[in-house]
């Protein structure tokens, strides 16, 4: 039976910050071609399913992970990982240069598949951001554009 | 993104809060103004 409650989902997400028509934005991280609006929901579409997205069996949705560690180790995998000894784990390594990302919370609502380790959303809008290989003018950039808390990391 | 086996997905649904909705104000009467005697 699915569960219905006013609970706002938490997941945790990277985005690409690219310039999107002379203003740096937020971009999806696998999907390239999908730019995440400023201070309206992202609604997810599907090619098949169009506005039911998500559904069970597909692969639509808007994605995110249950926890910052998952989502940093998502960054791990794209930017390699810098090598450091002893007992801290290891740091991810900064971005290439000009390719800043942002690691993030995100609010997840509307229809939310739930699995073990993430989400797959109907809607979903940035709450803070982590702004990793961009400067403090970036991040009050993208902070005036989303109305969302971001730190340059 | 890999957020885990599909097998194990559930759904759930997230509706919005309902905003209250305010009561009509009271109507104020006129108070009567004391006849003078």
């Amino acid at each position: 039976m699915k569960h219905v409650t006013q609970e706002v989902v938490d997941g945790w997400r990277l985005w690409h910050v690219r310039l999107h028509e002379g203003e740096r934005r937020l971009e999806s991280f696998t999907w390239h071609h999908v730019t995440w609006p400023a201070r309206q929901p992202l609604v997810a579409t599907c090619p098949v399913h169009g506005r039911d997205a998500p559904l069970s069996g597909h692969d639509c949705g808007i994605y995110s992970f249950r926890t910052r560690a998952l989502a940093e180790e998502l960054l791990r995998r794209y930017t390699g990982v810098r090598q450091c000894y002893g007992r801290q784990p290891p740091e991810p390594a900064p971005p290439p240069p000009g390719r800043p990302i942002a690691l993030g919370r995100v609010s997840l609502w509307g229809r939310v598949l739930v699995r073990e380790h993430g989400f797959r959303a109907q809607f979903a809008y940035p709450y803070e951001l982590f702004l990793i290989g961009g400067d403090e003018a970036m991040a009050r950039d993208l902070r005036r554009l989303y109305a969302v808390d971001v730190l340059a990391a | 993104m890999d957020i885990g086996d599909p097998e194990t997905e559930r759904e759930i649904e997230v509706v919005p809060l309902e905003e209250p909705v305010p009561m009509p104000a009271p109507i104020e009467q006129p108070s009567e103004e004391p006849v003078g005697v």
